[in-house]
């Protein structure tokens, strides 16, 4: 533990050390740093993780925090692993991605120090286990990152979308002060391993915190219809940051959320129906929004909203399995849930590189003025490619084998016999096979669109393929896309530790049937291939001797080639956005002259968040009517303002003399 | 037996099935038609050809139609053959199945938005569309099944499927009817799309390998069958008894794909294609068939919610 918490402060020092350097070192600096941290961090991490070794160590510090217990249990590992990973590969990438700007106009030396102080904090939240000291770094992490969103902070939007995802976290953060402060006064003490007596045992009141948890950790994962900071914070902030943020942080807030079931044992079962109905929602909501997306990152941050849905049903199931007393799938659950956590990572964190490969090399996020990048960045594009096909569960790829656990265990469910359960099983079977459905609507709009095809528009200059620095991270989560999409027993026997952290019983019968379903499931994957193999030379041998002509596009005739007659993203999403309308609402605003003869006519499109609209806005909007009643406190009027101190001081006066 | 059976349905089911529909489609319109087997013929010259590549292309619209070919085949290996039981079969085989047809719809998508053409994308739209529908009505009709029966896997689902059990028989005529919506759709039959011409706007599958010649194109002739004798063998194990004798078994298949490929070709030669803000409503049928038959095995099945 002592090495953990000595890995942590590395990760400080290297933001410190790397203020007083310049150039080129500044960057690498860091980055030793970073590497250092991990030799003392991982080895303790998969002890934890794979020997089941877990570490304690009690910390005294002064009133109120008293003695903070910092525990690493397999839970707390599993985090652990993706955080410190995660933050070295978002490191190797912002070094090179940094390169693009004007040391002189932009503060690289904040970057890197609050870099450093978000993968620390983000460290301690997850085996910090004091509900103060957990407070106090999980608001380090939001400020620190809230900070690093603001890097271009020169563009009005990048200052609006930091603000906004400022009061987000903030809000969130009220409700956790709230729960556990609640909490506390139940117990008498700080320390999580005094909860886990009380908080399941309450009747209402578990029921009241667990919500109150929820929606404080909710807010940070992303659930709807807390996730309207996700589509404003990700496309402002850099993509080393974006991946960092949508990749490892917002995971925080669904180990908030495991943690919080862990300490209340078998949940009720009317909480396992909700946040499994949430989660689907939530699931649902995200990747309708993304199909509408024109900006890359604001689709990848929508379909982090989908994929954090996918999580939750996870954590819904297992919930349910829990609640209903069935082994079998509270295993399924949990391990969907925990597996799809690493999965989204993965893939994710490729994603938001290669966002940031396609707007440096471009100059635009916007895929209607993108196309046919492939043919200029051929590697970045391939690597893509893969992961828009692992986050669109695809076989093959890792993305698919936790929907696969999170498909069987409610599949499994369903031959228990309780029929609001199996309801609620059907509608969770289609309505995942809805989501999956509707990502390959979005992903192969946005892969299509951006790489495929022909350019919509001139570059300003031709786009080069991006150097070993951005691509050593994607290639680093590509390896580990492709190993758990076609060897899913191995990860399982390794998170084997957590999830029987859930389960309340032994259960090794079950976890074994898991293991043959996925050697099964593998063993069909390696044939899938080789009948790939075989057609591919079937091809390769029919066409040896065969004359491969270039042609022109066949366009039914049409000779003219013009990058204009291509289908754009929005065309390409419309008839299914139509078929969805009242739930993404598009605004359609054409602007015409009144002239005689013709003249320009400017036709403009723009789409609604839902949720944002009916629950968000309206909500905000009470608020603010209710905190206008004392906006008179402040009138920008110095008289009233020496008034105040005037009252201020004569109440004074009469205290002092009346106790006295 | 088995091997020897499922290599003929691999080898020349796909393309009887093809020209099955053709013939019947002759036959109505007064026509001789075609040989029965003209699709294999067609099949065997595409690949002694050689190929058209626009330049506006990439490595994906070269693999896209060795993937789907794998796909296709592939998934036939998952499904059971009556009284035999199917190749590879675990517990959610299915899930396996409809994935594996989506990964090459995926790449057959970005195949066509690979070329450029408004009309392969306009194609790709629509169809990613409709999946978009068929996707949860299959996974509803699955989900069904694996409720009646308490099983996860084809095989197994398929052999505790008792037509004694009462409601089954109504339950088997749902299902049937969804499926061979399913298969119009996935076939991209009438009322859905017509096949017969590529240059209407409202095409969906032809448009999109527009630009597909040589052995690639045999590729999809042969998974475009493929689909649709996979679905009907999918159909025809819900039908056929389990108690049969396989030969009596295999006769029963092979009559039941007949039977559906017949099906097809009378619907095209009496309905023209449906408008194209129509085909969802269409499809949305299977979703309702689905759900009726869910319903039938929640409420008078398994009794209700307690």
């Amino acid at each position: 533990m002592d090495y953990f918490l000595l890995g942590c402060l590395l990760f400080v020092i290297g933001g410190l050390v790397a203020i007083f350097f310049k150039g080129n070192v500044k960057g690498i600096s860091f980055l030793l740093f970073e590497v250092a941290a991990q030799f003392l961090i991982l080895p303790t991490a998969f002890n934890a993780l794979i020997g089941g070794i877990g570490t304690e160590k009690l910390i005294s510090f002064s009133e109120p925090i008293g003695t903070a217990a910092f525990r690493l249990d397999a839970l707390s590992a599993f985090f652990v692993i993706i955080i410190s990973v995660g933050s070295l590969l978002a490191a190797v990438y912002s070094i090179g991605y940094l390169k693009h700007y004007d040391e002189k106009k932009y503060s690289f030396s904040s970057f890197y120090f609050f870099f450093g102080v978000l993968a620390a904090s983000m460290l301690l939240v997850v085996v910090v286990q004091n509900a103060i000291l957990f407070l106090i770094v999980w608001e380090l992490m939001s400020v620190s990152s809230f900070f690093l969103v603001g890097f271009e902070n020169e563009k009005e939007e990048v200052r609006k979308a930091g603000i906004y995802y400022l009061i987000s976290m903030q809000i969130g953060a009220s409700f956790l002060i709230a729960a556990f402060a609640w909490l506390s006064s139940l117990t008498g003490s700080y320390d999580f391993n005094t909860y886990k007596n009380i908080l399941g045992t309450q009747g209402t009141v578990s029921i009241i915190l667990f919500l109150l948890f929820f929606i404080g950790f909710g807010t940070k994962a992303g659930f709807v219809p807390f996730h309207t900071w996700l589509p404003r914070a990700h496309p402002a902030a850099p993509s080393g940051v974006s991946a960092i943020m949508s990749g490892v942080m917002i995971k925080t807030g669904i180990y908030g959320i495991l943690r919080i079931i862990l300490l209340s044992g078998i949940p009720e079962k009317g909480l396992a129906f909700s946040v499994f109905i949430i989660a689907l929602i939530t699931a649902i909501i995200g990747i309708l929004n993304a199909i509408s997306q024109k900006d890359i990152k604001k689709l990848l941050a929508y379909s982090s909203i989908e994929n954090i849905g996918i999580i939750g049903m996870g954590i819904g199931l297992g919930m349910l399995g829990l609640a209903y007393n069935i082994p079998i799938i509270v295993l399924f659950g949990f391990f969907g849930a925990l597996l799809h956590t690493l999965n989204h990572f993965l893939f994710k964190s490729i994603l938001f590189y290669g966002a940031g490969i396609v707007y440096q090399k471009t100059g635009t996020r916007n895929m209607e003025k993108l196309g046919g990048l492939i043919k200029y960045l051929p590697i970045t594009s391939i690597i893509f490619l893969a992961a828009v096909m692992a986050i669109s569960g695809l076989p093959l790829l890792n993305g698919f084998i936790s929907e696969f656990a999170i498909y069987l265990g409610m599949a499994n469910s369903l031959s228990y016999n309780n029929a609001s359960l199996n309801i609620l099983m059907i509608i969770g079977f289609s309505g995942l096979a809805l989501v999956g459905a509707m990502a390959l609507i979005g992903f192969t709009k946005l892969f299509g669109v951006t790489f495929l095809g022909t350019q919509r528009e001139k570059f300003e200059y031709q786009p080069k393929e991006a150097n070993a620095l951005f691509l050593i991270p994607m290639i680093f989560n590509l390896v580990f896309v492709f190993i758990i999409g076609l060897f899913p027993a191995t990860i399982i026997q390794i998170i084997s530790g957590v999830i029987n952290q859930f389960t309340q019983t032994n259960s090794t019968t079950e976890f074994n049937a898991i293991l043959t379903v996925y050697y099964s499931l593998s063993k069909g994957l390696l044939l899938f291939i080789a009948i790939f193999l075989f057609f591919f030379l079937i091809r390769y041998f029919l066409l040896r001797k065969r004359e491969i002509k270039n042609f022109k596009t066949w366009n039914c005739g049409y000779q003219l080639e013009s990058s204009r007659l291509q289908y754009t993203g929005s065309s390409y999403s419309l008839p299914f956005l139509e078929l969805v309308a009242a739930f993404v609402p598009q605004k359609t605003t054409v602007e015409t002259g009144k002239e005689i003869f013709p003249v320009e006519v400017k036709l403009k499109t723009s789409q609604h968040d839902f949720v944002e609209r009916i629950f968000i806005q309206p909500m905000l909007k009470y608020v603010r009517s209710f905190l206008n009643l004392f906006a008179w406190v402040q009138s920008g009027r110095m008289q009233q303002y020496i008034l105040y101190g005037l009252i201020f001081l004569v109440l004074i006066l009469i205290w002092i003399i009346g106790v006295r | 037996m088995l091997i020897l059976f499922q290599i003929f349905i691999l080898f020349f089911a796909p393309f009887l099935f093809l020209g099955l529909i053709n013939r019947i489609k002759a036959i109505w319109a007064g026509r001789k038609g075609s040989p029965i087997l003209q699709p294999l013929y067609d099949f065997l010259k595409l690949l002694k050809k050689d190929e058209v590549i626009s330049k506006t292309t990439s490595l994906v619209f070269r693999i896209a139609p060795t993937f789907n070919i794998a796909a296709v085949i592939f998934a036939f290996l998952l499904i059971p053959i009556p009284s035999f039981g199917s190749t590879i079969s675990f517990n959610g085989d299915f899930i396996l199945f409809a994935y594996i047809l989506g990964l090459s719809k995926f790449l057959m998508v970005l195949a066509a938005l690979d070329t450029g053409s408004s009309f392969e994308g306009m194609g790709a739209s629509r169809e990613v569309t409709f999946s978009s529908i068929v996707e949860p009505a299959f996974f509803i009709l699955i989900g069904t099944l694996a409720l009646l029966t308490g099983q996860t896997s084809f095989v197994s689902i398929f052999s505790l499927l008792n037509p004694s059990a009462g409601y089954t028989e109504l339950i088997e005529i749902l299902f049937s009817v969804a499926l061979f919506i399913m298969i119009l759709t996935e076939g991209s039959r009438v009322p859905v799309d017509d096949p017969n011409t590529h240059l209407e706007l409202t095409m969906i599958h032809e448009v999109m390998v527009l630009d597909y010649s040589g052995p690639d194109l045999g590729f999809i002739l042969y998974s475009a069958g493929m689909k649709m004798v996979l679905l009907s063998t999918l159909a025809a194990n819900l039908i056929i008894p389990e108690n049969l004798s396989p030969a009596l078994a295999i006769i029963f298949l092979v009559v039941i794909i007949s039977v559906t490929s017949i099906l097809i070709g009378i619907i095209e030669s009496l309905m023209a294609r449906a408008r194209m803000s129509h085909v969802p409503q269409f499809i949305f049928l299977m979703t309702a068939l689905s759900f009726i038959a869910f319903a039938v095995v929640i409420f008078f099945i398994r009794g209700g919610i307690r």
